[in-house]
């Protein structure tokens, strides 16, 4: 299965830029792997499903404000969050573009194979090239998640499998 | 007083709000756009070195860092003195068609066309690029993709980057582009040209053949008489990447046209209290207030504004398309806010023809595409004309090259005055008596919308749409109606 892995965000912006972070410590961990890419990118909606077009599965991260604590990680479907990208003159949101692509004929991943990963950011409104401390504390717990969603450690029954 | 909140501004770059002020019998007293826009870009770019601005200052913008790139790079030819050669002035102006038809693409199709093609009055859930298609037909969706495809690619393959290139250098670029890619380059370009008449043809066809919507074009609604300003090329034509600044009169006539280093004998910025957006005007007529006319020194750049101080288009087939624009709506200026997007579809048209023209252009694969800057850096201005306005970069610099002064005056914020003088207009034509519906709203945004505007666009995060939540108060504060959709 491939599987695509999409960090978002503004370098120059604080908080917003930990999706990018994240990325970063994703594609060292992930060097040598053939069947997943790590990538940058800017946009939500339209350019984000372009990105995904011939994956099988998609991992976005990007940062969030929900009112949670700072470095706080949530799990979202496509359906519950589009960014804020969507609300866009050049855009739309991630389902409507997801949508549109699918009309155009392009293959992209179901949406049930599609998972956002967002870090609840303290600052996104200020230009900084370092991400406050509980969201720059929270990368290393977001790169050891996605690594977890990716393999998943076989549960008991299928560890017997294996050993059998 | 009454206060009509509009929150956000759907489908708007970055993130705004308009507030729209009631008086005691419920009729708009005032109108204005509020932006919560990252600020501090000026600042702290000053300390660092002058080449990095081309890269920076792309940063500002997720949908038009080309822009921002190249009006960097083009200031950093003044500053440290050196001229490029034609290949790498045709390299660039290729790099910034395809950028163009590609952007233009996008706003037609994503936000002004749902507006158009599905009416004002479409229900809210179906006014989207998916109501689009299913009104146009299936193929629509995959032709805009392609398209996006095409342009995207090949801006990566010239630029470097998809998103934010990496290759404008004083003096010229970092690389040139060899023959097969030249082919590409060519191929796709007139599959280009096609899918701009086509664009065209949606617009004849659905657009212009119904009363109803030309009505809403050509009524006073939508009507501000200012002046214009717009990038012209030696025969007066809309050059994109290069050339003089034209401004003419709201009846047409030129007032100024002078090269883009002189823009501050012509320009001014008005500093008002309630917004940190500065407000651009016409220094020679002098800064009357939110108001248009003669008299008052509020500009529009904008794709319409564009053909308005040009003399036309220098490709054969958006000429065409320039010239029955004005005969269709009544000769030149055209002062009609909405207009705005079929005077987008001409330049998409005039973007592709270009893009043809010069990767057909002998020298466009020559291997002289820099020149080695050997001069002292100083000051320099550079200007492009963005999608969403004229975009000007003021640096200057020490002996060293790092920057001691960086002024930014972005194509959005040229058109700050007059996106407020239409909010107003309209909803000064559409409440009436404290009667709201969201129809009406829809219209205030489509005002809006009309300049493409892009503020504050340098950040997204989670979670994104929110709902179009429109809040009545009566004197007293009280809520009297809330009114949401999502769009």
């Amino acid at each position: 299965m491939s599987t695509l892995i999409i960090g978002l965000g503004n370098p120059l912006v604080t908080d917003d830029s930990v999706g990018l972070r994240v990325a970063a410590g994703l594609r060292e961990r992930l060097a040598g792997r053939s069947d997943v890419a790590v990538v940058d990118d800017y946009w939500g909606g339209l350019r984000l499903m372009e990105q995904m077009v011939g994956y099988d599965r998609a991992i976005v991260i990007d940062a969030i404000c929900s009112g949670a604590k700072p470095g706080t990680i949530h799990h979202l479907a496509t359906g519950d969050l589009p960014t804020q990208r969507s609300a866009s003159s050049h855009d739309m949101t991630l389902p409507t573009a997801l949508t549109f692509g699918r009309q155009a004929g392009l293959r992209l991943p179901e949406d049930e194979a599609i998972l956002l990963v967002g870090i609840e950011a303290e600052d996104i409104l200020n230009f900084g090239e370092t991400c406050t401390p509980a969201v720059a504390a929270a990368v290393s717990l977001a790169v050891a998640d996605v690594l977890a969603i990716l393999d998943p450690i076989p549960q008991p029954e299928e560890a017997g499998a294996l050993i059998a | 007083m009454k206060r009509i909140s509009i929150d956000p501004i759907t489908r708007l770059e970055g993130h705004g709000k308009i507030d729209i002020f009631l008086d005691e019998q419920g009729d708009v007293a005032n109108a204005y756009v509020q932006i919560p826009e990252l600020r501090g870009f000026e600042k702290f770019c000053v300390g660092r070195q002058a080449e990095d601005m081309p890269n920076l200052t792309a940063r500002i913008c997720g949908v038009c860092p080309e822009a921002h790139h190249m009006a960097a790079t083009k200031a950093l030819d003044r500053m440290f003195h050196v001229d490029p050669p034609p290949t790498a002035k045709k390299l660039r102006e290729l790099f910034y068609s395809i950028f163009y038809a590609t952007d233009h693409t996008t706003h037609f199709y994503a936000l002004s066309g749902p507006d158009f093609v599905l009416g004002p009055d479409a229900p809210a859930a179906e006014r989207n690029i998916l109501g689009v298609v299913k009104k146009v037909g299936m193929d629509v969706a995959g032709k805009v993709l392609k398209m996006r495809h095409d342009g995207h690619s090949l801006i990566k393959m010239i630029g470097g980057r998809a998103v934010h290139p990496n290759w404008g250098l004083p003096g010229g670029v970092s690389r040139g582009i060899d023959e097969s890619q030249r082919q590409e380059i060519e191929a796709r370009g007139l599959e280009a040209v096609e899918f701009a008449k086509f664009s065209l043809k949606i617009l004849d066809d659905i657009v212009l053949a119904n009363k109803t919507y030309v009505a809403l074009i050509t009524g006073d609604v939508y009507l501000h008489k200012t002046y214009n300003m717009g990038m012209v090329d030696a025969n007066n034509c809309t050059n994109f990447y290069d050339g003089k600044i034209r401004i003419t009169s709201p009846s047409g006539k030129e007032v100024a046209k002078y090269d883009c280093a002189e823009y501050r004998d012509h320009i001014a910025e008005r500093v008002e209290p309630w917004t940190y957006l500065k407000f651009p005007y016409l220094k020679k007529i002098g800064w009357k207030g939110l108001v248009d006319g003669e008299d008052s020194g509020v500009y529009k750049a904008t794709p319409l504004s564009r053909c308005n101080v040009a003399e036309g288009m220098a490709t054969p087939l958006a000429n065409a398309e320039y010239k029955r624009m004005y005969e269709t709506l009544g000769g030149k200026p055209i002062h009609h806010t909405l207009a705005t997007h079929w005077a987008r579809l001409v330049e998409l048209l005039y973007a592709a023809e270009r893009w043809v023209e010069l990767a057909r252009d002998p020298e466009i694969t020559g291997k002289e595409y820099r020149t080695l800057p050997t001069a002292t850096p100083t000051e320099g201005v550079g200007c492009v004309e963005a999608p969403r306005g004229t975009l000007t970069h003021h640096y200057a610099a020490d002996e060293r090259g790092i920057l001691t002064m960086v002024n930014l005056i972005v194509g959005t914020t040229n058109n700050n005055a007059p996106i407020c003088m239409s909010v107003k207009k309209a909803a000064q034509k559409l409440i009436c008596k404290g009667n709201v519906n969201q129809g009406l709203l829809n219209m205030v945004e489509m005002a809006f919308r009309a300049y493409d505007p892009c503020f504050g666009c340098a950040t997204h995060n989670l979670p994104g749409q929110m709902p179009l939540e429109v809040t009545l108060r009566g004197p007293d504060g009280a809520v009297i109606e809330k009114l949401s959709q999502y769009m």
